[in-house]
């Protein structure tokens, strides 16, 4: 599904991450662990095919982005799901607009616009059954704005779902709520990724969570620390990693 | 270290720059020789001062000249209500025009959303390749607009067309068009980024983004300066009566020249209403909009 093969990223002149190599395989579930500035974010937009490899091979849903013509790109990126940590919906349109635009991507303009002007029953359905399963369907019809911050972030998701992705990445989705809501958070993306067959990654920074998850991967300075099974990650190698380093360590 | 009273209160740059206005503002006040007592009237003006000011007390409800009372064609009120009309449909029409020109010119001078989507390798060739040329052709054109204030422009149209009322509106509009056009391509510049990056995640085209991600989220700005603009139309429609076109101005203009200053207040509390109401019912609207 996912495979880096020595890949690396630069961001403005700054190496971000260097020489990885990861193999995520359909229908897996993988967390990746980190301080922050490690590169976490960076990594899962290069898996959603979001951003340019400077070098490496990276192979997303079986395609190599760096070879795609741009409408090719935008295909590939359609099928992937992607929850931002900042949510990146519009505050000011209700939600079932924001959900409606998970499927731009496949969409031409004057398709887009007349679903967001005059939305077919279909899309309607679909989205009210996202939102129910997310818990969130009365809010279908709400301004985004007057919505919890954690519901916010189920916008979030069912935007990525209605998509009809094949996999599934939430970058820090658990940053901002208390650690009750987090389990919570955490069970139903598990739940919803089970139910519709998806891969999912999710990256974290608290390491008693990430141990939910039957993979764990750890990210240092842009580098891949571990790979392996939660239950075998030894504890003085999470210590080490967020371990500041002498000086100051990574932004 | 040693504390320094100076370094910590010194000014920086906005405030050395702000010190820098107020010195030249002196400086003209200066050069011009202006003072207090220049506000006094002059030798004769203070019996015309004081009768014009009297005069806002009792503002006219008809013609002010008997002969016009007696055989004038349609009732003063009529008048007046004709010429509001006007002053309001040269401002309505100007800034319908405006709003077109102002949201395509607005929506190619914003930078931000350019320069997002000519970083990411999901836009096409020709798109980015046509960005530099076309950013700096809108923005040069919206300034070009912009430099000619709206009475310049009536003159100008005025040789070229005679007094027509697209004379008046194309006056009008232009100067709106550069105004709507630089200040809603920085608001959509200033909308925040994140839903523009979702949406190009997920795969959306670059007008898409734009049109989903960028825009909903500046549109409350836009529209309430937009109302701002037509509030600032409705005034440029009247002051374009002293030029002949059929506005409220031109009747305080006859009112003056034929020194019937209870009509003159008439007119300018019938303009002072008119602002009013458009405030009230712009700022009503923004609110509804900014509910969070």
């Amino acid at each position: 599904m996912f495979e880096l093969a020595g890949a690396a990223v630069r961001l403005g002149g700054r190496s971000v991450l260097a020489g990885l190599d990861l193999r995520i395989c359909e229908g897996e579930q993988v967390a990746i662990i980190g301080p922050s500035g490690a590169g976490k974010t960076t990594l899962l937009r290069l898996l959603a095919a979001g951003l340019p490899a400077a070098a490496g091979r990276v192979r997303v849903l079986g395609q190599e982005p760096a070879c795609l013509r741009p409408p090719e790109l935008r295909l590939l990126r359609s099928r992937i799901g992607f929850v931002p940590q900042d949510f990146g919906l519009v505050p000011n349109l209700r939600v079932w607009r924001n959900v409606v635009s998970g499927r731009l991507g496949q969409r031409g303009l004057l398709g887009a616009l007349r679903s967001h002007l005059w939305p077919s029953r279909r899309d309607l359905l679909e989205i009210h059954e996202l939102l129910e399963r997310a818990g969130i369907e009365e809010r279908m019809y709400h301004r985004t704005d007057t919505l919890s911050g954690g519901q916010q972030q189920r916008v979030a998701l069912v935007r990525a779902l209605f998509q009809r992705p094949r996999a599934l990445l939430a970058d820090e989705p658990v940053a901002s709520v208390d650690p009750a809501r987090a389990r919570d958070l955490l069970g139903l993306l598990d739940r919803l990724a089970r139910e519709e067959g998806l891969t999912l990654v999710v990256s974290l920074h608290d390491l008693e969570l990430a141990r939910e998850f039957p993979r764990v991967v750890g990210l240092r300075s842009g580098r891949i620390e571990f790979d392996e099974p939660a239950e075998q990650v030894d504890p003085e190698r999470l210590r080490s990693l967020y371990r500041l380093e002498d000086g100051g360590g990574a932004a | 270290m040693r504390v320094s009273r100076w370094r910590a209160a010194r000014p920086g740059p906005a405030g050395w720059t702000l010190l820098g206005i107020l010195a030249a503002g002196l400086l003209a006040a200066a050069a011009l020789g202006l003072g207090p007592r220049d506000l006094l009237p002059r030798e004769g003006g203070g019996a015309t001062a004081l009768r014009f000011f009297r005069a806002a007390l009792e503002p006219a409800l008809d013609y002010e000249d008997p002969v016009l009372r007696e055989r004038a064609s349609q009732p003063y009120v009529l008048t007046l209500l004709l010429a509001l009309w006007r002053t309001l449909a040269f401002a309505c029409a100007a800034i319908l025009a405006s709003l077109w020109g102002g949201f395509g010119l607005g929506f190619l001078a914003s930078s931000s959303w350019w320069e997002d989507e000519a970083g990411d390798p999901g836009t096409g060739r020709l798109f980015r390749g046509l960005r530099p040329a076309v950013q700096a052709g809108v923005r040069l054109l919206i300034g070009l607009l912009r430099s000619v204030h709206e009475l310049l422009w009536a003159v100008l149209f005025s040789a070229a067309f005679g007094l027509q009322p697209i004379t008046a509106v194309l006056a009008l509009a232009l100067p709106y068009t550069g105004n709507l056009a630089k200040i809603w391509s920085e608001m959509l510049d200033e909308a925040p980024a994140g839903p523009a990056r979702a949406l190009r995640q997920l795969g959306a085209r670059p007008l898409q983004v734009f049109l989903f991600g960028r825009l909903p989220r500046a549109l409350p700005d836009m529209a309430a300066y937009g109302f701002y603009q037509l509030e600032c139309a409705i005034r440029s429609s009247m002051v374009l009566g002293f030029f002949g076109v059929g506005t409220l101005g031109l009747l305080l203009r006859q009112s003056f020249l034929e020194v019937h200053f209870r009509e003159v207040w008439t007119v300018l509390y019938l303009v002072f209403a008119l602002v009013l109401l458009m405030e009230t019912w712009s700022g009503r609207l923004r609110r509804r909009w900014r509910l969070a």
